[in-house]
């Protein structure tokens, strides 16, 4: 028999884990379709701006200004990253590019364990608000929620930006086909950049959302399980754009909400079962690969164009 | 004494850069000036620790079985073209299975290395099958799913990781020859590394091994020649398996203890990256590259594994170089090492002021850090 007030919260966290994942993924699935990187550097880009945002908030500068420094300080990192190296690279074999994208990867992560100062722990103060709500025998706490809606509303004012806007049908065109963007006058190397900004500001605010929160009131901890190359939440960032086939945008949304939420039920199934919570994440990815769902979602031409 | 030299290098040059059939018998007993050169090599690498006394064996220990292990990366990636981000995790199974093998049922580590490296075979034929499946970047996720779910699984099964404490091993003691000194390990890896950078040398003009260049190359184009795409994958994986298990059978013996939580996510994939780039920065397509590799980075970072801020450094450094290499000469420092030692022959001058200042640069560089931390 379960009750409902375990149901409640537990699905309350799955899905601000789920939005923190959708987050990480669509930053992956947009460079990917833009320029045909998988970026494993996603969370260590994402880590050096969880360091600026560290660095700054002992300094005293406020949370949420802090944060908004760290995601800008990312998107550099990101547009760096590809004008400087991914930029020179096209027509690489896979094997080559992603090599050079985990040597990025590796770069920042012992960038930002040198300026964290190699602690077991390093103690993060949290931006948004921690405030525990009752509702009945419910107890609620703030971030998540808020953890929850910012990232969908991110998620969503994207999407719709992504088809709406001019930037974002230029960035489309680029994905579709960058020579034919290229001919019809689109700087692909301009829109690449700008994927790449985007894709890394999402990492930043994935790590800038978790971390700082997940020790409840106290605020949060970077532990050095975090300061790896791909840290912890990765692997389901991946399983969720694999959700989408690596192309798809909106459906690599759902597919953080799929790993979130699975991850956090997993805990409410009987003694067994729950056994599965830390290695849920690869039997889907293992799974979904299996199951090839890039070709629901591209056409053989467009995959050929990604390297695939 | 000039054309004595280019003939030979004439006679020498097509057996090693093609395959051509009926040339010259050569007498068995005559090395090759190629085998004069590594044989060379091996000894000044034997004593290169000397001068550095206890710890210099310590980290040579530690970069002939990243070596050994990386030995792994170049089947599967180097030859086979297949991408896996899992080494370390084969070097789990085999120093966990050891450490069993040693601690709890009693065995001789003779019997235990081999099993080690066995016991990776399951997974390694697991991970081959996938590997028909998923090309490239599929793969890469894949390989790097199966690491984190190892440690989750395997590597926190109590019962066979000896748990947190994990498994004490001693090091053997072999009629005369007690490996528990430094000296004579370092001596027993180093022969272990030639032997398998032989047998993986060797592997590469075999007819398995030309499988695995040709099914790189272009996977069709080698079906149609006749290849077995399926198993030449299987074997690429379960070589590689077998190659990692030993090295980590090795590593277990060096640390003396072995602990599950090495190998358990995310600790497993940043060691795995670290053995992937020191292979990529050696050269991935020849034998011999993990050990430049594994000089490259290892020492560095064993050397500085104190000093903080150092160790960050052997991070970026590490990164830089591989981003570096993979750019603009993705055979890495072989490919890096032939191009110099053409250049040498073409323009002596040149080429001595580059070697000159890559000595200067390396050798001046760790004395300054050195001297610094």
């Amino acid at each position: 028999m379960i009750l409902a007030a375990p149901v409640t919260e537990v699905t309350v966290f799955g899905l601000s884990s789920g939005a923190v994942y959708a987050l990480l993924a669509l930053g992956l699935v947009l460079i990917y379709r833009t320029t045909g990187v998988m970026n494993f550097a996603q969370w260590a880009i994402g880590l050096m701006g969880l360091v600026v945002y560290v660095v700054l908030t002992n300094l005293g500068v406020p949370g949420p200004v802090a944060a908004v420094i760290g995601m800008t300080s990312a998107v550099g990192g990101g547009v760096m990253a590809y004008r400087l190296v991914f930029r020179r690279i096209t027509g690489s074999s896979q094997i080559i590019v992603i090599l050079i994208s985990i040597g990025i990867a590796q770069f920042f992560s012992s960038l930002a364990a040198f300026a964290l100062g190699f602690e077991q722990f390093t103690r993060l103060q949290p931006w948004l608000p921690i405030v525990d709500w009752h509702v009945g025998s419910v107890a609620i706490r703030s971030s998540e929620i808020i953890t929850t809606v910012t990232a969908i509303g991110v998620a969503f004012g994207f999407l719709l930006w992504f088809r709406m806007s001019r930037t974002g049908r230029a960035l489309r065109a680029v994905a579709q086909n960058r020579e034919a963007a290229m001919l019809a006058g689109i700087d692909a190397v301009r829109y690449s950049s700008i994927a790449w900004g985007i894709g890394s500001a999402l990492g930043a605010l994935a790590l800038l959302l978790v971390l700082p929160h997940s020790a409840g009131e106290q605020g949060g901890l970077i532990t050095v399980f975090d300061v790896t190359p791909f840290g912890t939440l990765l692997i389901p960032a991946f399983g969720a754009a694999l959700v989408g086939g690596l192309v798809h945008l909106p459906m690599a949304l759902v597919g953080g909400f799929v790993f979130g939420l699975s991850r956090e039920l997993l805990v409410l199934a009987p003694q067994p079962w729950s056994e599965f919570r830390n290695s849920i994440a690869a039997i889907l990815i293992v799974f979904l690969l299996l199951l090839r769902t890039e070709r629901f979602f591209a056409s053989r031409q467009e995959l050929e164009a990604l390297g695939g | 004494m000039r054309t004595e030299a280019v003939l030979e290098a004439a006679a020498t040059a097509p057996a090693e850069e093609t395959l051509t059939e009926g040339k010259e018998p050569r007498p068995r007993w005559r090395l090759t000036r190629a085998q004069l050169i590594s044989a060379v090599a091996l000894l000044g690498l034997a004593a290169l620790p000397i001068p550095f006394g206890d710890f210099g064996f310590f980290v040579g220990q530690y970069a002939l079985i990243y070596a050994i292990v990386g030995l792994s990366v170049v089947v599967v990636t180097g030859y086979a073209g297949l991408i896996s981000l899992m080494p370390y995790s084969f070097a789990g199974i085999g120093a966990i299975v050891v450490g069993v093998a040693m601690a709890s049922w009693g065995w001789p580590f003779w019997l235990a290395l081999p099993l080690g490296a066995v016991a990776t075979a399951p997974v390694a034929i697991f991970v081959g099958i996938t590997s028909v499946r998923l090309k490239g970047l599929y793969l890469a996720i894949a390989t790097l799913t199966f690491s984190n779910a190892l440690g989750e699984t395997f590597f926190k099964w109590d019962a066979a990781t000896g748990g947190a404490a994990g498994w004490l091993v001693e090091r053997p003691v072999v009629g005369p020859i007690d490996f528990g000194s430094d000296v004579s390990f370092y001596v027993l890896c180093l022969v272990a590394l030639g032997l398998f950078v032989w047998m993986i040398e060797g592997l590469r003009t075999s007819r398995v091994g030309r499988a695995m260049l040709a099914v790189k190359d272009n996977e069709l184009e080698a079906q149609a020649l006749g290849i077995n795409v399926y198993r030449t994958k299987l074997v690429a994986f379960v070589l590689s398996g077998l190659v990692a298990g030993f090295g980590g059978g090795l590593l277990a013996l060096l640390l003396t203890t072995v602990t599950p939580s090495a190998f358990q996510s995310p600790l497993a994939e940043a060691t795995s990256i670290l053995l992937v780039t020191l292979v990529a920065i050696g050269g991935m397509d020849r034998a011999i590259g993990p050990l430049f590799g594994a000089v490259a980075l290892v020492v560095q970072q064993q050397v500085f594994q104190g000093a903080e801020f150092f160790f960050a450094f052997v991070g970026i450094y590490a990164a830089v170089v591989l981003i570096i290499f993979m750019m603009y000469r993705p055979g890495g420092i072989v490919q890096a090492g032939k191009r110099l030692i053409q250049v040498t022959k073409e323009r002596p001058a040149l080429g001595l002021a580059l070697w000159a200042t890559i000595l200067i640069t390396n050798v001046g560089g760790s004395w300054l850090f050195l001297a610094l931390s």
